[in-house]
């Protein structure tokens, strides 16, 4: 070994990365070199003393500054995310008698969705598609009665601040269900209500297309379309309507249709289910078997 | 011939970890910001109590300005929230912090173009000289503010990548990638960065007790 390669491990060998036989060959060298005992001295000096650089301590004002800039972008966040609507409405009306706890209002606002769900399932009656899985009397007093343990998915995956991934696989695993019960349909109607992720909200649409002819999942998915920002979900969770042809679905697609602020492929989807709506349904036909024939155009 | 070689000892790379040992229950840096990436704004909050100090180390040693490298360390967190969707599933959060950290650096001396004023020795040959008494203190406060004057006048480079080896222990590898350059590379700027910060060291002790 020469001084210069000797001294090349140098690095390496005071950070203990240098393999060990080299290691040994270099500390043979070093115990009959003195030059390289002299530059090794050297650099274990003044290694020594960066070593001994007391760390810096910024003052509070840093501190304050970082919390304050966290704290608008918070709000601005809020404002555009999907639940903003519901929680600023919750907000005005609940400000007084709340604490003012996100989990709190958020779980509040999320029951007040499953209510408004249990409510338009009962009274939704589509003449032109009876639904194949009509809720009866029975069936929704038991719903109501599960409330409070409904929309666990998306309570639990949020609150337990599951991460955007896992939430996906939680809505992906319920694909796998040939016939998911209903606490997992009402589980992902929550996950496509309220998930602030997009990809999650996505996933969700999909998961319930398979399931578009459960009225629960239909009237789930007409309440949370109005509310949903993010185009593309717009855009799947229209598809999905058109394909059950629930005509209940048509004031919320007219009014997307014309709404001039809203997304030119929304406006375009919305239009494309509304004429789907006006067509006939051929007799016979279970509504998934739209899924597969081609869009109708409008001119 | 035998040369009494004081020790061998592999010079310890003990200020390696900065924070003890995560329970297990403690998410990670990377999971923390997969969080806020998805909307948990929050919890940058957690990512800054982690990272604000070291980050603080790090520009002052880099800028030798320590009022500004308060407001260069929140400029990187507010990048972190603006960019926060380009952060990566398979990322790994303390490359892309100090990535992040080198622009605003970079982007501060551009702006500030006179290069950063570092300490004049002048102030410190200055000062009266210090009480006999404890002399042993003295000489070692003394030392270090040589040292802390040796560092700032290191040209950037050799600077940066003193301060991001030896003061923020980031290994070889990252620095690699963060540099764009070989791991060898990083090794071989480190040592000649070393003596470098050896040679103007004791320059600098050499006139102040010539003085
Ligand atoms: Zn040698």
């Amino acid at each position: 070994m020469n001084c210069q390669r000797v001294q090349e491990g140098f690095i390496d060998y005071q950070t203990g990365s240098l393999p060990a036989a080299e290691a040994t060959e270099l500390r043979a060298h070093l115990a009959s070199c003195p030059v390289c005992q002299k530059e090794w001295a050297a650099l274990q000096e003044i290694s020594r003393k960066l070593d001994q650089l007391p760390s810096e301590t910024p003052s509070p004002r840093l501190s304050e500054q970082f919390y304050a800039m966290l704290e608008t972008h918070r709000r601005e966040a809020d404002s555009l995310s999907p639940f903003a609507f519901a929680r600023s409405r919750l907000d005005r009306f609940f400000e007084t008698l709340l604490p003012s706890r996100p989990a709190t209002q958020f779980a509040f606002a999320f029951i007040l969705l499953v209510a408004g769900l249990l409510a338009g399932a009962r009274f939704l009656r589509p003449p032109v598609n009876p639904p194949i899985n009509s809720l009866d009397q029975a069936e929704l007093a038991a719903l109501r009665a599960k409330v409070d343990s409904m929309g666990r998915l998306v309570t639990y995956s949020l609150l337990q601040q599951r991460s955007t991934s896992e939430r996906i696989q939680d809505v992906l695993a319920t694909m796998n269900l040939a016939r998911p019960d209903r606490k997992v349909l009402t589980d992902l109607v929550g996950a496509l209500a309220f998930d602030p992720s997009v990809n999650v909200r996505l996933s969700a649409v999909e998961a319930l297309s398979a399931h578009a002819n459960d009225q629960l999942v239909r009237a789930g998915v007409l309440s949370a379309l109005p509310r949903e920002t993010a185009p593309l979900v717009q855009v799947a969770m229209i598809e999905l309507l058109a394909t059950v042809r629930d005509p209940s679905c048509a004031p919320v697609l007219i009014r997307l249709s014309r709404e001039e602020t809203a997304d030119r492929d929304v406006r375009d989807a919305a239009r494309r289910a509304l004429a789907v709506l006006r067509t006939p349904s051929p007799s016979g036909i279970s509504p998934n078997a739209q899924l597969n024939q081609p869009k109708p155009t409008l001119t | 011939m035998t040369v009494a070689v004081p020790q061998f000892r592999v010079y310890p790379c003990a200020k390696a970890v900065n924070l003890p040992p995560a329970p297990v229950d403690t998410p990670s840096d990377h999971e923390l910001m997969i969080a806020v990436r998805a909307g948990e704004i929050n919890r940058l909050g957690e990512l800054f109590e982690r990272h604000n100090r070291p980050l603080y180390g790090f520009f002052v040693r880099l800028t030798n300005q320590p009022a500004a490298s308060e407001d260069l360390v929140q400029m990187v967190f507010y990048r972190i929230l603006k960019y926060r969707h380009t952060y990566r599933d398979e990322g790994l959060f303390s490359a892309w912090i100090y990535h992040l950290a080198r622009k605003v650096a970079a982007d501060y001396f551009r702006k500030n173009s006179a290069v950063p004023a570092a300490t004049d020795p002048a102030e410190l040959t200055a000062q009266p000289d210090p009480a006999p008494a404890p002399a042993d203190r003295a000489a070692k406060d003394d030392d270090l503010e040589f040292l802390r004057i040796a560092l700032a006048r290191l040209p950037l480079d050799q600077r940066e990548v003193l301060v991001l080896s030896r003061l923020q222990n980031v290994e070889h590898r990252e620095i690699a990638r963060l540099l764009d350059c070989s791991v060898g590379a990083v090794k071989v700027r480190v040592h000649r960065a070393l003596k470098e910060l050896r040679e103007v060291y004791f320059k600098l002790r050499h006139e102040r007790h010539a003085t």
